[in-house]
């Protein structure tokens, strides 16, 4: 049966089904331990089998709600998001302007903009708005044939804009993942590596006058504390020495599900949002981490692979950007639970609870999906916002 | 151009996947290093020094008595717990078993504990969960803990603690009043969720109800904690337990603590004192009185205040000592206390329903002259049995009383005086003046259990009973306390001191401060005709103290007038009762003759009643005795309430205000609801 070109139903079947598919999985698995870290097979006081699907149900109702969202914005023009990628970018500053004069404080950080019956956290907005924006800005460029390393300096303040707001909330974790994407989109827009590396070896150095003068005093005590975990057990080396003891414990095989001991006696705080690796650890060992490593690992090599395929300069650029999130989110999630990184608030996306990184990520799927189906579009600006 | 950047992109995306595969190698080799060669370290660590918060059960309230002595209060306690996990750690059942049982085998050599406990000790620590600490013993003197103390090292998973225990100092004394603490059972940890949570307004599948019966169920079973089983202890169990704190402790990989971590910020509050309006003085007297005589074995005794309507003496006997049931108590003593013939586990003064016999007359002259339906001077001629409707009623005298006026008929207690009087007034007159008086009533004193006698009349017969209607012949039975009324010794305490104080008397109260007991079903008694209690009152005081009375014996409470100035040569008025255990048909031998109560095997024999107030001309005591099979009232029965009447009026503890407790910064204000 042949479907005509420019129905829904072709656009369908053309979708990027393997990644759809890693994505679906990961869920899965997410609400999988979800359900793990609410439940035990001998609870503590009864000995009993305690079951607490709580989590898991909100994990999997956010995801079915986001899947949707993903596949909306996928199947859509990606010229509707490239004309909207300033505007889009515009608001998140404005929006981020307004959490700085009016948002409410929540733990001690400044991240919610509450407008009318919406609470919004635009910090997380520009983890996609600035990468688009870059994408569009670097298209638009090469479109009419600029490649000086002025508009590489241009592109670097559009990223810094937002980066600085976020700082001062502050919410350190979120202010370098918006840096790292924007830089990320910087670096495949060609850059010269010979700049990267005076950048990186200039970063190096100033890294302890940073540490010294520019942190506060808790971020400073987290790195300290991933160092010297012993150093106080009982406070901010406290979560993370539990997090480790639950690892290690979990061995090659791992404790099996709901037998996680550790998670029961509840020494490791916000395990079902930022530590949730914990668990899967713990429970699955691991074999079970290396599967959910590579499963991250094929989505990103399948986001890379669209980003190459895509032949517009904006398609390409936005959906490295995204990829780089979706690294830097591992890498710093995984990397802070097993102590190579300090605690920062960065979750395991679909596999933490709590709907903030999941309405990022799955938008961010959206888009490498929408690049995919719009790899032969080469995008000339005529008609773009 | 963008052919400039195109060209790039694959070698650019070269350099981030290579720097995204350092990445994941760094974890991979990270989580390697962790999971699979650092495992065992690891392992050992989860077991290892860790930091628990445990509940530590709060200081229990003290229970005194009206003049301050502790009736029950917390001494301290050295016991031994076990925790399974650091027993064994062995997965293989058969090993676990054997390990833990070579713990259990050596602690109980120790110890000296029976072969059962520790069977039953070896099951428990079997069940999971493992991380619990299972109690081994408690009580143990200072050598037991210190031996145990040095032994630990070597005993895997025992440890020695101190805490406190509930004691009761004045031991059987107040068993039925107070009751006793036990560890919790799971229906007690349910009860104590159900209604912890009813109190504070939090539904139990709510997010904090769930966590605040988590809290509960963890502090009912930590192995210090007790839960009241019955009396007051039960009742008050919300006030008395307190706010439970809680303790850091610091334990090694062996699950010993190592150190208690000092936080204040996780301090309880002790439960609330409760002062009893008893005199153990009183009390332990009537025990005594009691226990002197063979033939008074069981039986109980209540005495209430007139003038305050506190309950000064409530004692039932024979009664185990509650310090038993703390530690739990062995299946052979408690089977035995269970099916003695004294009942010693039952609470005869409030939970003890007997027919009031004679007793009842005060409530029929009462409601006789009330109705005013009866002339008390108008006689009745009493021939020793009476004709009504059809058939014979016998009076107690075989030989008759002759002619008998109200008067007579309540000093000699003649049946076929009340059969007449009960045949004129009838049932509803009876009944009703019968609640006034406070019979029929439940009385919440502060303690569980405790029943309402019977105040029959139509509807309760029709309603209540399989028997069909009032019929007229009901009517006469009752008017002798017999037939379908029923009364405990408390109610007909309450009924004397209603008769003996007037409406004005207060109504009975147990607990005088410490928990909230409101009662607000107490039938008040209202206003009597003038004259009518006047009337009732010289009847029972013709009992004692006029030639031919029933108890002429036991009058005097002050012979030798030695006592000071209200009560001196004080005398009681009263009346005395029979109830019978068995019907009369059956009191018959083979030729059909009534065999005499001494001729029956004791628990057979009737029940003894006398009911008394003191002084006659002023009342300030009053009191109910019922001794059990103690054949008759007015010479088993008298002597003992003249006795405690006497005592009561010698220490006059209703002159004492009583005790007030030091102020302390208790959990239970006086608002805290009680589960009832």
């Amino acid at each position: 049966m042949m479907i005509r070109k420019d129905t829904l139903l072709y656009k369908l079947t053309q979708l990027h089904w393997f990644l759809l598919l890693t994505i679906i999985a990961m869920a899965i698995f997410g609400a999988l331990v979800l359900f793990s870290a609410g439940s035990s097979a001998h609870d503590l006081e009864t000995g009993l089998l305690k079951i607490d699907a709580r989590y898991a149900i909100d994990h999997i109702t956010r995801f079915a709600i986001m899947l949707g969202v993903a596949l909306f914005v996928a199947l859509l023009p990606l010229r509707l998001w490239a004309s909207l990628a300033y505007p889009g970018y515009a608001i998140g500053v404005v929006l981020l302007f307004g959490v700085e004069v009016a948002g409410n404080i929540v733990n001690g950080s400044q991240r919610w903009l509450t407008i009318g019956p919406l609470t919004l956290q635009p910090s997380e907005l520009m983890k996609i708005a600035v990468p688009l924006a870059v994408a569009r800005f670097y298209h638009q460029m090469f479109a009419s044939g600029r490649n000086a390393l002025w508009i590489h300096v241009f592109a670097f303040v559009m990223v810094v804009i937002p980066v600085v707001f976020v700082l001062r909330q502050p919410d350190l974790g979120t202010a370098l993942m918006i840096l790292g994407t924007g830089c990320a989109v910087i670096f495949f827009a060609g850059i010269s590596l010979r700049l990267v590396v005076a950048i990186l070896v200039l970063v190096a150095a100033m890294a302890p006058v940073v540490y010294f003068f520019g942190l506060h005093d808790y971020q400073r005590e987290r790195i300290h504390t991933m160092w010297d975990p012993n150093a106080d057990p009982l406070g901010a080396g406290y979560q993370l020495q539990q997090g480790m003891i639950a690892i290690g414990s979990g061995g090659l095989a791992g404790k099996g599900f709901m037998e996680g001991a550790q998670k029961e006696l509840e020494y490791i705080p916000e395990q079902h949002t930022d530590f949730i690796f914990t668990i899967v650890a713990e429970e699955f060992g691991f074999a079970g981490s290396m599967v959910l490593l590579v499963a991250w690992a094929i989505a990103i090599l399948q986001g890379m692979q669209i980003a190459g395929s895509s032949r517009s300069s904006f398609g390409a650029l936005a959906a490295s950007g995204f990829v780089s999130t979706l690294l830097l989110y591992v890498g710093i999630n995984i990397g802070m639970v097993i102590g190579l990184l300090p605690v920062v608030g960065i979750p395991l996306p679909l596999i933490s609870y709590g709907g903030t990184a999941i309405v990022t990520v799955m938008i961010g799927f959206g888009l490498l999906m929408a690049v995919h189906l719009n790899r032969a579009n080469d995008m000339t600006l005529r008609g773009l916002l | 151009m963008s052919r400039d950047w195109k060209n790039l992109f694959p070698s650019r995306r070269m350099i981030f996947l290579t720097g995204g595969g350092v990445v994941f190698l760094g974890l991979t080799a990270r989580l390697a290093e962790l999971q699979l060669f650092r495992q065992q370290e690891f392992e050992t660590k989860a077991r290892e020094v860790r930091i628990k918060l445990e509940p530590a059960p709060p200081h229990r309230g003290t229970i005194y008595d009206r003049n301050g002595r502790e009736l029950a209060s917390s001494k301290r306690n050295f016991y031994v717990t076990l925790r399974p996990e650091v027993a064994s750690d062995a997965r293989d059942k058969q090993t676990r078993q054997a390990e833990i049982g070579d713990v259990i085998e050596r602690i109980g050599r120790l110890l000296r504990l029976s072969d059962a406990k520790k069977r039953t000790l070896l099951q428990d620590a079997l069940t999971p969960p493992a991380h619990r600490d299972v109690l081994v013993a408690d009580d143990l003197t200072w050598e037991e803990f210190a031996q145990v103390n040095v032994m630990a090292p070597e005993l895997n998973g025992i440890s020695a603690e101190v805490g406190e225990l509930r004691s009761y100092p004045l031991r059987e004394a107040f068993y039925h009043t107070i009751g006793y603490v036990q560890k919790a059972n799971e229906a007690d940890i349910t009860r104590m969720v159900d209604s912890e949570l009813a109190a504070v307004g939090e539904a139990p599948d709510s997010p904090e109800g769930k966590k605040r019966a988590a809290t509960v169920r963890r502090l009912y079973k930590h192995p210090a904690m007790r839960v009241g089983k019955q009396g007051i202890e039960a009742y008050g169990e919300m006030a008395l337990k307190g706010e439970p704190g809680n303790e850091r402790l610091l334990q090694n990989a062996t699950g010993r603590v190592i150190d208690r971590l000092p936080s204040e910020d996780l301090a309880g509050k002790p439960g609330a004192d409760v002062v009893l309006s008893i005199d153990a003085e009183l009390q332990n007297f009537a025990i005594q009185r009691f226990a002197a005589n063979e033939a008074t074995r069981a039986g109980s005794a209540v005495m209430i205040d007139v003038a305050t309507g506190e309950v000064i003496c409530m004692m039932s006997t024979p009664a185990p000592d509650p310090n038993l049931f703390v530690s739990g108590i062995p299946s052979g003593p408690y089977k035995a206390l269970r099916e003695a013939e004294e009942n010693p586990l039952y609470h005869k003064a409030y939970d003890g329903v007997y027919p009031p016999g004679s007793t009842f007359k005060i409530a029929v002259a009462a409601a006789a002259l009330e109705s005013g339906k009866v002339d008390p001077e108008q006689s009745v001629y009493c021939s020793g049995k009476a004709w009504w409707y059809n058939r014979f009623y016998n009076c107690w005298k075989t030989e008759g009383h002759g002619t008998v006026n109200l008067h007579r008929g309540l000093q000699v207690s003649c049946d076929c005086y009340f059969y007449d009087v009960a045949a004129k007034i009838g049932i509803e007159d009876i009944a009703s003046v019968a609640k006034r008086l406070g019979l029929g009533h439940r009385y919440e004193l502060g303690i569980t259990g405790g029943k309402s006698g019977v105040v029959p009349n139509d509807e309760w017969k029709r309603t209540k009973t399989k028997h069909g209607r009032w019929m007229a012949g009901d009517t006469i039975s009752a008017g002798i306390g017999q037939g379908y009324v029923l009364a405990t010794p408390f109610e007909l305490a309450v009924m004397v001191a209603r008769v003996a104080g007037g409406p004005s008397t207060p109504d009975p109260r147990l607990i005088v401060s410490g928990l909230q007991v409101p009662d607000p079903t107490v039938m008040p008694m209202g206003e009597f005709k003038p004259g009518v209690l006047e009337a009732v009152r010289a009847g029972m005081f013709a009992v004692t103290s006029e030639g031919g009375g029933t108890a002429i014996r036991s009058g005097e409470l002050d012979p030798e007038g030695k006592l000071p100035a209200p009560y001196t040569n004080a005398r009681m008025a009263g009346k005395s009762g029979t109830a019978q255990v068995i019907s009369l048909d059956k009191l018959r031998d083979s030729r059909g003759k009534a065999i005499s109560n001494d001729k029956l095997p004791w628990r057979l024999r009737d029940h003894a009643l006398f009911v008394a107030y003191a002084p006659t001309d002023k009342p300030r005591y009053a009191v109910a005795v019922v001794v059990e099979h103690g054949v008759s009232g007015s010479s088993t029965g008298a002597p003992i309430a003249r006795d405690l009447l006497a005592h009561a009026l010698r220490t006059d503890p209703g002159a004492k205000k009583p005790f007030v407790p030091r102020a302390r910064d208790v959990a239970a204000a006086e608002t805290g609801r009680q589960p009832t």
